[in-house]
């Protein structure tokens, strides 16, 4: 660290763009203030080292016939956005796109977010296109996001993909000390193309509706959804800080007709529930700067130890038969049927982080654990960041899955993996 | 007799006393007055100074409306870009574009680091969170003691120096419930930004807790300016650039 300290000062010295000096003057630049139309982004280069667990049906179905026989293995990837937004007066326009770079070869980009907005007034705004919506409270988990794409709890501020789409947004305040603010908020969703890649259902469109209240200081929202031949959901979420460092929320869900995914008799088979999901959670700030998140979700639709444990045996058994076509059509079942990040019905989630702990800095780091309450297995993760440099991060973070060979995590691909991250701004 | 007397004498202080806090107060309250307008813009820069000489340096464009409805859009660097808080009240909220939603946060974390916490940067009217009693008057300076109205405030305490003639904040020392230092502000470089406001464009922040860092926040461009009150909610906190 001493041997560094001359090299930073010297970096610091060429880099700063204003010091502090005498007069205290600073320039806002022009294209910051002025500009319509901007572009940011980021690229990650990650690297990555995973150790198989080899008996794993998932790893035996993902690794069928590609000849590994490393216990190792290494994962190297270059994830690249990058956003433009163009905005004029009341019109705004959004782009995010994703690349993704694991070998030579041609690149397509995914449009995360591509939409265009009517910001009409402060109370109005609408748009179109392709765009990320964010309901619920929950950090790990959203039993009420019915038009989020699901998070993964393992991660879940990586940026994901929204849905095509159109919505309006109606907000107003309140000078009142009850009942301060309210919004509603719609979205239609037509169906994805599913008819020669253009075409698909007019009466399959979607409806969701959100109403948003701020009641002194809670915050309350009450929403729904409706799609033909898709369940019909209803639910609630809360939050509220409850002292200057403590803040709760929840999440309540009821899904009427929720189609569930189950084996029987080595088959996939698809059956229709009824019941409600929730979440409960916490964030706590340490009098020692620690923020402490703790979250406990409840997954009605999720599988019991049994269930759980038919599914493990039916990839097992597809991938004795040792026919490719038997397994490739195993593997198209379970990643069609079986999209999810959380398989099971009850689980636990706790996050720890420090920032500049020791006092090292433009450090922090953090440990997080997904705790299955059904199979008592559990992935347990740290997280090192190191900041030295505006615009650049550097992440360790190592991942342990334990669990026995029945269990959720037990039954993951890999057993431990640790990843390095270099994060480049612009 | 003489336990009226008594009664009387102890009236007499409540009065006296009641009186002199009431000026305390009303000499607070043109004191925020002064610093912070009644609606407003501005931009401002943050500099975090590290034991080593190192820097970390913030822009933000911030807005305010009444006495407890704060906004704040982040400009640089890169890696914060298009991050935004919203404060009304006790209540306080982060929007970070990656995550998508605001979320609740506290008034003791800080999302900058650095000495400042975010209820020292998205700081609402002194008046409005404390009670002031004279502690002392000099003959260029009121010094006020401040006590928190609420346990939601960040600090219990204050001390806080004020100019007899200008009426400006020069120092505010913030003191824990146990009485601990935990930070000083000094207010510097008087500037006149037009429309009669002339106030200290400059505050530097240290505390005993952070050894060695030091905290500069450099107000620029502090325009008087209305703004309905739909710009203070959650929804309207990804569109905080279009009022630029």
């Amino acid at each position: 660290m001493r041997v560094c300290l001359p090299i930073v000062f010297f970096l610091n010295i060429l880099f700063s763009g204003i010091a502090i000096s005498q007069d205290y003057d600073f320039d806002i630049p022009e294209e910051e203030e002025e500009a319509s139309i901007e572009f940011n982004g980021n690229l990650d280069a990650k690297w990555g080292i995973l150790r198989a667990r080899k008996e794993s049906p998932l790893y035996r179905m993902n690794f069928f016939n590609t000849g590994n026989d490393d216990s190792y293995l290494s994962q190297n990837r270059l994830d690249f956005y990058f956003n433009g937004e163009y905005r004029h007066k009341q019109v705004g326009f959004l782009m995010k796109t994703f690349y993704q770079y694991t070998k030579e070869g041609p690149i397509d980009p995914t449009f995360f977010e591509l939409y265009g907005s009517l910001n009409l007034t402060p109370r109005l705004s609408a748009g179109v296109g392709k765009r990320r919506y964010f309901w619920g409270k929950g950090y790990a988990f959203n039993p009420v996001g019915y038009v989020n794409t699901e998070k993964d709890p393992e991660n879940p501020d990586l940026a994901l993909a929204g849905i095509v789409s159109g919505y309006f947004n109606y907000n107003k305040s309140y000078e009142s000390e009850w009942l301060q603010n309210m919004s509603f908020s719609g979205i239609v969703m037509p169906q994805e193309a599913e008819f020669n890649d253009k075409f698909s259902q007019a009466d399959h469109t979607g409806i969701a509706l959100k109403l948003y209240f701020l009641l002194r200081n809670i915050d309350i929202d009450f929403m729904m959804f409706q799609r033909q031949d898709e369940p019909q959901r209803y639910g609630f979420d809360f939050s509220t800080n409850i002292r200057t460092n403590l803040e709760i929320h929840g999440e309540v869900s009821y899904d009427k007709d929720d189609p569930k995914a189950f084996v029987q008799n080595n088959e996939i088979l698809q059956k229709k529930i009824s019941g409600t999901s929730y979440l409960f959670g916490l964030r706590y700030l340490t009098n020692l700067n620690t923020t402490i998140i703790a979250e406990y979700y409840r997954n009605n639709r999720g599988l019991n130890e049994t269930e759980f444990t038919d599914v493990l045996n039916f990839l097992g058994n597809a991938m004795d038969s040792g026919d490719p076509e038997i397994v490739s059509q195993t593997r198209l079942d379970f990643t069609s049927r079986f999209q999810t990040r959380t398989f099971m019905r009850d689980y636990l989630y706790i996050k720890v982080s420090q920032p500049e702990p020791f006092s090292w800095l433009y450090s922090s780091i953090g440990a997080f654990t997904i705790y299955n309450l059904n199979d008592n297995s559990f992935t347990l993760s740290a997280q090192l960041g190191y900041k030295p440099f505006t615009n650049f991060e550097f992440l360790l973070w190592p991942t342990l899955f334990w669990g026995d060979g029945n269990s959720e995590y037990g039954s993951k691909q890999f057993e431990t993996k640790v990843e390095t991250w270099l994060r480049f701004f612009f | 007799m003489i336990r009226y007397k008594w009664l009387f004498s102890v009236l007499s202080l409540a009065l006296f006393s009641s009186g002199f806090s009431q000026n305390a107060n009303e000499i607070l309250k043109q004191a925020d007055e002064k610093l912070l307008p009644e609606s407003f813009e501005s931009y401002r820069k943050l500099i975090n100074e590290e034991p080593d000489g190192s820097k970390k340096e913030f822009i933000f464009y911030s807005v305010k409306k009444g006495k407890d409805n704060v906004a704040m859009l982040y400009l640089s660097p890169a890696s914060d870009k298009g991050r935004a808080t919203l404060r009304k009240g006790d209540n306080m909220w982060l929007y970070i574009p990656n995550v998508g939603r605001p979320i609740r946060i506290t008034s003791l974390q800080s999302v900058v680091g650095g000495v400042f916490n975010n209820s020292d940067i998205m700081r609402l009217d002194y008046s409005v969170e404390y009670n002031a009693t004279f502690n002392e008057k000099t003959d260029s300076q009121y010094i006020l003691d401040l006590k928190a109205k609420t346990t939601s405030v960040a600090y219990d305490k204050l001390k806080m120096w004020v100019d007899k003639k200008s009426l400006l904040v020069e120092k505010v020392e913030c003191y824990a419930a146990s009485g601990t230092l935990i930070k000083t502000l000094e207010f510097k470089e008087i500037k006149d930004f037009g429309n009669g406001l002339v106030r200290p464009a400059v505050i530097e922040t240290t505390s005993p807790l952070y050894k060695g860092f030091r905290s500069v926040l450099i107000y620029s461009k502090l325009k008087l300016r209305k703004f309905p009150n739909e710009v203070f909610t959650l929804d309207y906190i990804p569109r905080l650039g279009e009022l630029r």
